[in-house]
């Protein structure tokens, strides 16, 4: 692929970045108290209102294609070895989805599992 | 008469182990250049300082150094304008050493000649035989000129960020020069020079630390070029308007026709 | 003969130390090093909101998991990475915009007949007033995640 468009996807993201984790600091300590916003009440109904769990969703998306492709670029220039960038290339992509499976897991039990005390 | 304290690295890789910073003591005079007192020392306290310079005048582009931790011209760079009572002179930092303050450039043209710094036609037949004079409109060129005065120094190579770490990444000089010949009304090599650049270790690597346009002594602004570039790319757009600078060849105008009373530029 | 003092390269000491530099070098530097810290971040957090369903082998919303968690961080510790998350986090971003556009090229000046002393357009003043406001809101957005944390306000 021509390092244009992974960093075309870099700015896209970033500028999504801006965005979406402003709206969720918001949540979290501006439009509620700090203490209400991470209750489990609240937590449980954002998880549970369909707008917001796909917000944090896509949160979780941007910002780690955004910060494991950052950490690409900044690992292609610490070597130039044609197997360390192989490398970088690979732990990059599992990264990515390693990570976002893993949160998605939490929206979706989150969203659809059984509550317990 | 006040004495200049210069400190100057002495290193060679053939015998030393590690560099050594060497004091001499100059005669200050007014006007005295870092490499005036370089000249100083090597003259008459220790022959064999080994320096590279040649027009004293920031034209050749052979003296840069590290002076007093940054990359600057020794004969464009004035004792009296360095902060501190002391004058340190080093080689310039990622180009490897030679010998004391000469640093291996071979690399750093290759880069500058990777990126085809020279105007190119898509007629070959054209480019060797020209049928007529290229013209440019003054602000055609304005566009370019600044990025013409490059005197192949080195110092935005030696102040970047990633050329420390990337060898492979065609560093600040390369890269202005590639945006200087794109964006020339009389060039279409510019598809060829984005496909050797818009790779992993090409102009993405730049980061717009702007160290070059910091350092550079010829008001080149390397960074203020590899930016344009940059949006060139992306935008897969000329970095010029569409239909300017049609070469007179192309567009049938005769060659001593309206407005080609212009330079040509360099 | 290949030592390491004869290639002279700087190394990740050029990344991470922009003395005798431009304000923009040193936005690098931070830019770089407060990316990785909040990378760093994000991977902990997806840890610790995982315990909102129970961590790594949970089924479903936990209210107990979920306070164990909150014994953990919900504390000065915990609470001072916060802040220093927001201080890194401000910056990453608005200086982040101010890299984008450039890189754009659309908040630049336009190449021009130059004279000396040359100025670089690279480095103009709204360059550095960009700079200024990511570092002044990243520090204001601090001080009042500090207050919401440690004063209780908010
Ligand atoms: S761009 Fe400036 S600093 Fe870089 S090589 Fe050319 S003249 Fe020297
Ligand atoms: S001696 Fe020619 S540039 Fe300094």
């Amino acid at each position: 692929m021509r390092e244009s468009r992974l960093m075309l996807l870099q700015y896209v993201t970033a500028l999504l970045a801006v965005a979406l984790v402003s709206i969720h600091l918001m949540m979290q300590g501006v439009i509620l108290p700090y203490d209400t916003a991470i209750s489990f009440n609240n937590m449980l109904s954002i998880y549970r209102n369909a707008v917001t769990a796909v917000f944090l969703e896509a949160l979780l998306l941007v910002v780690l294609v955004h910060g494991f492709n950052g950490l690409r670029i900044i690992l292609y220039e610490l070597r130039q070895t044609k197997p360390w960038t192989t490398w970088v290339d690979v732990v990059t992509v599992a990264a990515v989805i390693g990570t976002v499976a893993y949160g998605t897991r939490t929206v979706i039990l989150a969203a659809f599992g059984v509550v317990s005390a | 008469m006040t004495d200049v304290r210069l400190l100057v690295q002495r290193f060679d890789p053939f015998k030393d182990e590690e560099p050594r910073l060497v004091e001499y003591k100059v005669p200050k005079r007014e006007g005295m250049t870092v490499l005036d007192a370089i000249l100083y020392a090597r003259d008459y306290v220790d022959h064999s300082i080994a320096l590279r310079f040649s027009c004293r005048q920031a034209s050749c582009g052979s003296c840069g150094m590290k002076i007093n931790g940054r990359p600057r011209l020794a004969c464009y760079t004035q004792v009296d304008e360095l902060a501190g009572e002391k004058v340190v002179a080093q080689p310039m930092e990622n180009f490897a050493i030679i010998r004391d303050l000469v640093t291996d450039l071979g690399s750093f043209f290759e880069k500058h000649a990777e990126v085809v710094p020279q105007l190119v036609r898509s007629d070959l037949q054209e480019q060797e035989h020209p049928t007529s004079e290229y013209v440019m409109k003054p602000e055609e060129l304005t566009r370019v000129l600044q990025f013409t005065y490059c005197i192949k120094c080195g110092l935005c190579t030696s102040s970047c960020p990633t050329v420390a770490t990337d060898s492979e990444f065609p560093g600040p000089q390369a890269l202005a020069q590639a945006y200087r010949y794109t964006a020339d009304v009389r060039d279409e090599g510019g598809d060829g020079r984005i496909a050797i650049l818009d790779t992993p270790h090409g102009i993405w690597r730049c980061h717009f630390a702007g160290s070059c346009s910091y350092v550079c002594p010829k008001g080149v602004d390397p960074a203020l070029g590899i930016q344009l570039l940059k949006r060139h790319v992306m935008s897969g757009h000329a970095p010029r308007k569409a239909g300017e600078g049609s070469p007179t060849a192309k567009a049938g105008i005769p060659a001593h026709g309206p407005g080609s009373g212009s330079s040509s530029g360099g | 003969m290949a030592k390491a003092a004869a290639k002279n390269k700087r190394g990740i000491a050029g990344w991470l130390n922009p003395y005798h530099y431009n304000a923009e070098r040193w936005a690098y530097t931070f830019q770089r090093v407060t990316g990785v810290a909040v990378l760093l971040y994000v991977l902990g957090h997806l840890g610790d909101t995982s315990f909102f369903v129970g961590g790594p082998t949970g089924t479903g919303p936990s209210a107990s998991s979920w306070a164990f968690i909150g014994t953990v961080f919900e504390n000065t510790f915990g609470h001072t990475i916060l802040v220093l998350l927001v201080l890194a986090l401000v910056f990453h971003g608005v200086n982040g915009i101010r890299l984008v556009l450039s890189e754009f090229g659309l908040i630049l000046r336009k190449p021009s007949a130059i004279e000396f002393p040359y100025k670089p357009k690279a480095l103009a003043s709204g360059q550095r007033a960009l700079i200024y406001v990511g570092i002044a809101t990243a520090v204001l957005s601090a001080i009042w995640t500090y207050l919401v944390l440690f004063e209780g306000m908010g």
